[in-house]
């Protein structure tokens, strides 16, 4: 497999503490990598040295064959970004500063502006200085400077901050337009599970700066599907059924009276009408989605918050 | 490097920086001429002589222009860093020593030349004005003219140096007062005249500090490849 970006051991310190440990994560090229974690779990940091405004205390990044050093300045050429906040020239009208940023990524398409303000979906924006702009304008701004220049590489920071419901799902469409007729390959990072989990490919777990897990979004929905969840008097006797009686086994006892059953072949009046026979009262019974959500939340808590 | 400047010049505007300066001739010009018409008005001179004259409108040239190449400083360099403008412009594939270097040679051309035009323009427009008027005594030599100009050229490199020590103070915490009150320390030292006496004659004082200007340009530079934009 080879990869479009990968980090080996990435590491960075400051002022002696670790912000960023001993990262292992791997971009293929095409597709959308969502990198999931809270508020200052390093994933900025990351980014930013990928984009080599931050220099790494120790380890590596290979990024298009090659390994990024602090001279590496032709494969910038080939990225898009936005990080942490859109940064403009306030002064300067969103047309003007599209226009410098061509120059200075030596990008000569005259249209590649216009295309680009119009696949942001900005508008009536001439002779307006972007110090004027809103916190969503300037997001779709800095997504229109970003993608001007036909990168291959699109590294996106919290790019939906700021944005209308509307606004996000314009812009995850766009995104995944981008990677599919484009073949771009996408760098996002959030802290909203949500979007990430709609638009991901793989996905990267990064908590306390470290990556807990890296996974492919397909295995996550596998190991995730739906389940019933019953609330009885007494959960080992109903245990005891469902295993002599149903044969189920892939089922699990969360509490003195709670059970989640993982079998899918089974349905919910097939199993309160074989616990009822039994004599079992029941509760409370209900067919849940594991949510992502909880996976992660799994993830990101199992990560050490709780020392 | 030419194009970088180009760039730079599309940002901050080209026009404000020359208005500015502009503004700043006019304003010794009405400063010094109303001095001499005054004293004339009393009977008396402002001005020994020429030579003093070119001195005192020297002086006064630099000095400004020493605290204006700070605001470009301000501007050009440590705007940039504060407002982090310098993250996108340390994104683009050119290198991060280029780009600092272009916006200094600005700073610097601009401060060299000011100098010097301002030294010529506003000593002509005394000089002519004082043969309508008889504002200075004494008589303009050929080789007081060469002298001064020759004096005015050396001082102007020592200037154009000195004007980027505010840089160093400037960007130990990316402020923009701290950038203007050094380069007015600066003026302080080397500008201040006291009769005859001024730290500028003793010629070893501004050209020390025009070299250590240099120096932390050049510092400034050096080690900007390696620094972290957080």
């Amino acid at each position: 497999m080879t990869y479009l970006l990968k980090t080996t051991d990435l590491t960075k310190v400051f002022n002696g503490i670790e912000v960023v440990s001993r990262v292992n994560m791997h971009i293929r090229k095409g597709e959308i990598y969502g990198f999931l974690g809270p508020n200052g779990a390093g994933k900025t940091t990351i980014m930013k040295m990928i984009t080599n405004l931050v220099k790494p205390t120790s380890g590596e990044i290979e990024i298009f064959d090659s390994g990024l050093t602090s001279e590496s300045y032709e494969v910038l050429k080939r990225m898009g970004t936005i990080i942490e906040y859109p940064i403009f020239y306030e002064k300067l009208t969103a047309r003007e500063n599209l226009q410098i940023h061509c120059e200075y990524m030596g990008y000569y398409n005259k249209q590649a502006i216009d295309q680009a303000l119009n696949l942001v979906n900005l508008k009536n924006i001439d002779n307006k200085p972007v110090k004027e702009f809103s916190l969503g304008m300037k997001q779709r701004l800095g997504i229109a400077r970003a993608i001007t220049t036909k990168p291959e590489l699109l590294i996106l920071d919290e790019p939906i901050n700021g944005l209308d419901p509307i606004g996000i799902r314009e812009l995850r469409d766009l995104f995944q337009m981008l990677c599919k007729d484009y073949g771009i390959t996408i760098l996002i990072s959030s802290h909203i599970l949500g979007e990430i989990e709609q638009m991901a490919d793989t996905i990267g777990v990064i908590n306390n700066g470290k990556l807990i897990e890296e996974v492919a979004m397909d295995q996550v929905r596998d190991n995730n599907t739906e389940y019933i969840e019953v609330v009885v008097d007494n959960g080992s006797k109903a245990a005891f059924i469902l295993q002599d009686k149903l044969q189920i086994s892939n089922f699990k006892l969360i509490d003195a009276n709670k059970i989640r059953i993982y079998d899918a072949s089974m349905t919910q009046a097939e199993i309160s009408k074989m616990l009822v026979i039994h004599d079992i009262a029941i509760e409370a019974i209900s067919k849940k989605q594991s949510s992502l959500e909880e996976y992660f939340l799994k993830l990101i808590n199992g990560g050490g918050i709780h020392a | 490097m030419l194009n970088l400047m180009r760039l730079e010049f599309q940002k901050h505007k080209l026009a404000t920086l020359i208005k500015g300066s502009v503004i700043a001739y006019l304003v010794i010009l009405a400063f010094i001429t109303l001095i001499t018409i005054e004293a004339k008005s009393r009977g008396e001179f402002a001005f020994k002589d020429y030579n003093e004259l070119f001195i005192i409108i020297n002086t006064i040239v630099r000095g400004t222009f020493i605290v204006y190449a700070a605001t470009l400083i301000a501007k050009f360099v440590i705007e940039e860093f504060k407002n982090k403008t310098i993250t996108v412009l340390f994104m683009y594939p050119i290198s991060r020593k280029k780009i600092i270097m272009a916006k200094l040679t600005i700073i610097t051309i601009f401060t060299f030349i000011n100098i010097n035009l301002a030294n010529l323009f506003l000593s002509g427009i005394i000089v002519m004005l004082s043969n309508v008027y008889d504002l200075i005594p004494g008589t303009l030599t050929a080789l007081s003219i060469f002298d001064n100009s020759i004096k005015i050229l050396m001082h102007s490199f020592a200037a154009t140096g000195m004007s980027l020590i505010p840089l160093f103070f400037g960007m130990r915490k990316f402020s923009v007062p701290t950038t203007i009150i050094s380069s007015l320390i600066i003026v302080l030292i080397v500008c201040s005249n006291n009769g005859d006496a001024s730290l500028n004659n003793i010629i070893f004082i501004p050209i020390t500090l025009g070299i250590i200007g240099v120096y932390i340009a050049y510092l400034a530079i050096r080690k900007i490849d390696k620094v972290d934009l957080i």
